[in-house]
Parts: C-alpha cells; sequence; structure tokens
C-alpha cells in the first residue's frame, strides 16, 4: 500500500511536466491558428468584396458600403452584351495553346538536359539562367516591332502573344529537370533495350512516373498567360477585338467608364477568378508535390 | 541465339580516360560468358558497349556477324538484366514483362501467353498484378530476369544482377541462374565482381583488370593456370598464398628454395622452364590454401610457421600463419580429423608446419608479375 503511494507520489511531478508540455503545445497552436486566421481574413477580404459588389444592382458606381441592398444577376447578364466574352475567349485560347506547347518543350527540354550528354549542356544552362535573370520587360520594344512585322499585334494579338509566352518557355526548365534528375537512369536504359525509342521512353516511362511535376508544369503554363496583363495591353494596343481579360477589364477602370462598368467589372472579375480557382482545387495536391518533390530532391 | 565477336574494342571518355583497352574477344553461340573483375575494371563498360548503352570508341562489334557499332539497342536484339532491377514502377509485374513486347506489336494473347509461361519458370505467377514496390527483392530479380526472357532475345546480358540480395537470396538465385541457363539455351554475358559467381556460373571467365584483360579461360583453367599474379590472387577464396622464394637452376633440374627448405620441380615444370630458358632469380611462390597440408611436428622438407588468427567456417579452419620471413600464409584444414588436443593447440602464437608438392606450385617473376610456367 505504502509502495504504492510512494510510487504515485513520485509520478505526480512527471505528471506535471507532461501537463505542461501538452498546455503549452496547445497554446502554441492556438496562438498559430488564430494568426492564420487573421491573415486569411485579410487575404479573403477583397476577394468576397469583389463577389458581393459584382450582385449589387442597384448602382453600377462605386458605392460607400459593401453589403448590396439589391441582390441580383444584372452585372453578369450585361457582360455578355460587351466585349468581356471576347476577351475571355481570347485569353483562354492563349492560355491553352500556351499551355500545351509550353508545356511539351519544357518537358522535353529537361529531359534533354536531364538524360543526354552532349558538349555545350553545360553553357547552355548556364546561359539560360543568366538570360532568365534579365526582367522579361527589356524585350518589350523588340518582341514589338517584330510582332508588328508579322501581323500579330492589335486584332491579331492573340497568336503574337501565343509566340511571345512559349518562345522563352525552353528556360523554365529547372523544376522538372531537378525531377527527371531523380528518376534512375537505368530505367530509360532498360526501356531502349526493350524496344524503346527515346520518345517512347518519355511518355511511356519518364512521364508517367513525374505527374506531380507534368501537371506543376501545366498549370503554372495555363497561370500566366491568364493573369498576364503588361505585354497583352502591350501587343493589343487598344484594340478590343485582341485584348484578353486583365487589359480589357482594366479598361471599364478608367475616368470615364468606370461609373457605369464598375460593378460589371466586379462581376468579371469573379467569372476569371472561377476556372483557376477550380484548376487549383483539384490540382492542389499535385501542384504542393511538383514544388517540393523538384526542389528537395533536385 | 547468336555469336558476339568483339574486336580491338576501346572505350575512351570524354576527358581521355580509357576505361576498355584493346578488348579482343570471341563469344560463340550459346555460350555462357563471365566478365569478371574488382569495380572500375571495365567490365560494366564492356557490356554496356555490347548493349549499346555506351558509344564504343573504337574497334567492332559483331553480333552474329553483322557489325552492330551503331546500331541503336532497339535494334541489337538484346536483353539485359540490371544490378538495380530497374523495373518500371507504375506498371504492374506483368505489364513490366509484357512491355517489349506491346512495344513489338505483338498481339495481347501472344504476349499473355509468353508472360505467363514466364511467370511460371520464374514462380512469380501470383504477383502479376502487383506492383513492383510490393515485391521483395529476390521476387523483384526474378521479374527483371522475365522481362529479359520473354524477348527470345539473341544475347542475354546481365549486370551484376544477383550483388544486390543477401547472401542465402544469392546462392538460391545463382543456381536459378544457371537452370534458366539450360531453359533457355541462348548466349549469356554476365558480369560480376564475385570471382565465386564467375566460377560457378561460366562456361568461360573473362578476367579484366584496369580496362585490360587478363585472362580468358575455363574456370577450370583460371584455378589451375593462372598467367599472373593479379589472376592467380582473384580467383579462388581465401585467395592464393604469395611467398618470397628463390628459384635455383641446379645441375639436376630446377628447385625452389624458400626458408631454407629445397622443394624440387617435377618434369613437367622443367622442362617448360627450360624450354623458357630461365635462370636463377627470385620468384614469388604462389600456393593455394587448399593445396597445403599442415603438420603438428616437424617434417623434412616443411616450412616452420606460427599461427595468427584460427577462423572456425565450420567444417574446417582456415588458419592465418606468418611464415619466418614475415609472410602470411593462409591454410584450410578440415576439422573431421582434428584430436581435441590439437584443435587445443591451434592457438595465437603456437607453431605449426606446412608443407606442399612441387606440381601445386605456381612461380611467378616478381617484376612482370607473369607466370614462369603458365601462359
Amino acid at each position: 500500500m505504502s509502495n504504492a503511494m510512494t510510487n504515485t507520489a513520485s509520478s505526480q511531478p512527471k505528471m506535471k511536466q507532461h501537463m505542461g508540455l501538452k498546455a503549452s503545445r496547445t497554446i502554441g497552436n492556438t496562438l498559430i491558428y488564430i494568426m492564420l486566421i487573421v491573415i486569411s481574413i485579410i487575404w479573403l477580404v477583397p476577394f468576397v468584396f469583389i463577389v458581393l459588389q459584382s450582385f449589387r444592382v442597384e448602382s453600377t458606381h462605386q458605392v460607400g458600403y459593401v453589403m448590396p441592398q439589391v441582390w441580383g444577376l444584372n452585372n453578369y447578364t450585361e457582360l455578355f452584351n460587351s466585349n468581356f466574352p471576347r476577351w475571355y475567349v481570347n485569353t483562354f485560347i492563349s492560355a491553352l495553346c500556351t499551355c500545351i506547347l509550353q508545356t511539351i518543350i519544357v518537358l522535353c527540354m529537361s529531359y534533354t538536359l536531364s538524360r543526354f550528354r552532349f558538349k555545350m549542356r553545360k553553357p547552355l544552362m548556364k546561359l539560360m539562367l543568366i538570360l532568365g535573370l534579365f526582367p522579361g520587360m527589356l524585350a518589350m520594344i523588340i518582341l514589338y516591332r517584330v510582332l508588328k512585322d508579322l501581323g500579330l499585334t492589335q486584332a491579331n494579338a492573340v497568336p503574337g502573344l501565343i509566340l511571345v509566352y512559349v518562345a522563352s518557355s525552353g528556360m523554365g526548365y529547372y523544376v522538372s529537370k531537378g525531377f527527371f534528375d531523380t528518376i534512375p537512369k537505368s530505367l530509360d536504359e532498360a526501356a531502349r533495350i526493350d524496344g524503346a525509342t527515346r520518345a517512347q521512353v518519355l511518355y511511356k516511362i519518364i512521364l508517367p512516373l513525374s505527374k506531380p511535376i507534368v501537371i506543376y508544369t501545366l498549370l503554372t503554363a495555363f497561370m500566366g498567360p491568364w493573369g498576364d496583363y503588361v505585354f497583352a495591353q502591350y501587343v493589343s494596343n487598344n484594340t478590343a477585338a485582341g485584348m484578353n481579360v486583365a487589359v480589357g477589364l482594366y479598361g471599364w477602370l478608367s475616368q470615364d467608364q468606370i461609373n457605369k462598368k464598375y460593378t460589371m467589372f466586379c462581376a468579371g472579375g469573379v467569372l476569371v477568378a472561377v476556372p483557376v480557382t477550380i484548376l487549383f482545387m483539384c490540382l492542389q495536391r499535385y501542384y504542393v508535390e511538383g514544388v517540393t518533390g523538384g526542389a528537395v530532391k533536385g | 541465339m547468336a555469336s558476339v565477336k568483339l574486336t580491338n574494342i576501346k572505350k575512351i571518355y570524354d576527358n581521355n580516360v580509357t576505361a576498355v583497352h584493346d578488348f579482343n574477344l570471341d563469344i560463340r553461340d550459346k555460350e555462357f560468358v563471365v566478365f569478371v573483375g574488382p569495380s572500375g575494371c571495365g567490365k560494366s563498360t564492356t557490356l554496356r558497349m555490347i548493349a549499346g548503352l555506351e558509344d564504343i570508341s573504337e574497334g567492332t562489334l559483331e553480333i552474329d556477324g553483322q557489325v552492330v557499332n551503331d546500331l541503336q539497342p532497339k535494334d541489337r536484339d538484346i536483353a539485359m538484366v540490371f544490378q538495380n532491377y530497374a523495373l518500371y514502377p507504375h506498371m504492374t509485374v506483368y505489364n513490366n514483362i509484357a512491355f517489349s513486347l506491346r512495344l513489338k506489336k505483338v498481339p495481347e494473347d501472344e504476349i499473355f501467353e509468353r508472360v505467363n509461361n514466364a511467370a511460371q519458370i520464374l514462380g512469380i505467377t501470383e504477383y502479376l498484378n502487383r506492383k513492383p514496390r510490393a515485391l521483395s527483392g529476390g521476387q523483384r530479380q526474378r521479374v527483371a530476369i522475365g522481362r529479359a526472357m520473354v524477348r527470345n532475345a539473341k544475347v542475354f546480358l546481365m549486370d551484376e544482377p544477383l550483388s544486390n540480395l543477401d547472401a542465402k537470396l544469392r546462392n538460391q538465385m545463382r543456381a536459378e541462374i544457371i537452370l534458366l541457363r539450360q531453359k533457355l539455351d541462348t548466349t549469356f554475358i554476365y558480369v560480376t565482381h564475385d570471382q565465386t559467381e564467375a566460377m560457378t556460373l561460366g562456361d568461360r571467365i573473362v578476367i579484366m583488370k584496369d580496362g585490360f584483360i587478363e585472362q580468358v579461360g575455363t574456370p577450370q583453367e583460371v584455378f589451375d593456370t593462372p598467367v599472373n599474379l593479379f589472376v592467380a590472387g582473384f580467383i579462388g577464396s581465401p585467395q592464393m598464398n604469395f611467398l618470397k622464394a628463390n628459384l635455383i637452376k641446379g645441375a639436376a633440374g630446377y628447385e625452389v628454395e624458400i626458408l631454407g627448405v629445397k622443394i624440387p620441380l617435377n618434369a613437367e615444370q622443367n622442362t617448360v622452364l627450360e624450354q623458357k630458358g630461365v635462370s636463377s632469380q627470385e620468384i614469388v611462390l604462389g600456393v593455394r590454401p587448399e593445396h597445403t597440408t599442415v603438420l603438428f611436428d616437424n617434417a623434412e622438407n616443411a616450412i616452420e610457421c606460427t599461427i595468427d588468427v584460427n577462423e572456425m567456417m565450420g567444417s574446417e579452419l582456415h588458419l592465418h600463419l606468418s611464415s619466418k620471413n614475415e609472410d602470411k600464409i593462409i591454410v584450410r584444414l578440415p576439422t573431421v580429423d582434428l584430436t581435441q588436443e590439437q584443435r587445443d593447440s591451434l592457438t595465437y602464437g603456437n607453431k605449426l608446419y606446412i608443407t606442399f608438392p612441387a606440381k601445386v606450385m605456381h612461380l611467378f617473376d616478381p617484376a612482370t608479375e607473369k607466370s614462369l610456367i603458365d601462359g
């Protein structure tokens, strides 16, 4: 009996220590969660604001309150009577084409740099790294001249933009090359002996093993043109038929239009965000794997 | 099924390192040839050149009389098993084995038949629907072999296929490869650094060092008549003992003098040395551990040694001895005939006597490291 008593007595400080650890961990977690919640609220406010504005039908200009007084879909239906569908299609086509072409180029480039050994391989990689350090804007003027000579500006801006987006995409090889480097070379060799060509090795062996990086590449390639403003604005050069959503919608915020188009601008903004949000929600698992996988293993 | 002929094959890397020098070898149809040597000796490089995974810098490679130097691996009709198995992780075992057949556009029902046939021979039928990661090392190796088997390729290449397995499994798989070889009845080229594998598997062994072929021969030949110190030391386990000795040419013929003991050479050895015109000189004397006789008491022509280490191997003892002039000698002593008293005496520092007959002696020139008699 007394033995048991001393036992409990001696284990009490340990218990206390244990409780203390647990408690401090709980407090720590709570603090972190509170911070995260506050940050996410700050992040979400503009989005909520825009969504609310897009459903406001009592007036089209900016107002001093947040909750709409009259709710409705007028702003959305109005969008279809404007240039918006054209801009949307422009953006979608340029993003989709860029997405496909850029992914193909990046993956082929990465595979080449990862697997082939040729004389200028290292200098080429260094050159691309250095070129990548210059801001893309530096090339804007010459690019505009070239596109203009090719007749790919203003109303024909979409193919021009695709060309600009895709042209330098090989330089974005880092992440996927890092990922490919982690796949054993003997798999390539086994497949080649089994009768596969280099191309078959890439799409039958390497790509199925690199799903995260393929999806990561697709997503980033889609996102770039989808949200691009500067180049799109420059190349479309005030021609509505060649604008993408970012340029078109921004035009509605100009002095003479803002009071008529403000709520439509918000509705357009929501429609722009929807496909990207859905894409991300479906594929975010791969996206994170792609970024971290490539970075850690590469 | 095909012959493979390598003529003056060289591999020179971009940084001017020569990995393989002037490799000449004729591999007959259905022959099992083993390339063996320490790591970095060029054996894998040679195999990869045959496979087409490495460019051939110089020389010609013929498979079945056709020069294949510039053919892609897929056009050479060879099958290969890799050390790390190289199974496609995203495919099931069935698809792994079927991969090459699908690329060749073989009809599905024939693929089914061939894959199941191979799986049956290798005993992996129940795993056909599993992914490689759900298999043990031995099972993965079987899948890798199965993948090579279904090809019915002209030449079967194996690059250290057993070195990732544990010792017990390795012995088992070694026996299975011998069986498989009988079933497939094709040309095999097998790379290993393990001389036991080389001895047990090969019809012929190619012993390599630093990119050069040191000796080519049947397991018995390379064991009995090693042409140089390297081959003598590489083949056989425990390795051959090398002792400093003198070759003396006397009126009655040649004799070897070691630590005051004189051992006359036999007629055959005398003839060869006579023909080569070898005179009295210092030599390195090679004697295999299994060819020495251990005596507990001194006798005529016995060499006195002291015991350093006594390793118990079960059926025999490996005794590490030192001779009077500090040569290290390993001898094998079967335990079955030893009395308890004799066993107890085999401890550190005690004296032992060893003898060996002339016919088991290998004589090497210390300068050229070449055998004075063989080769």
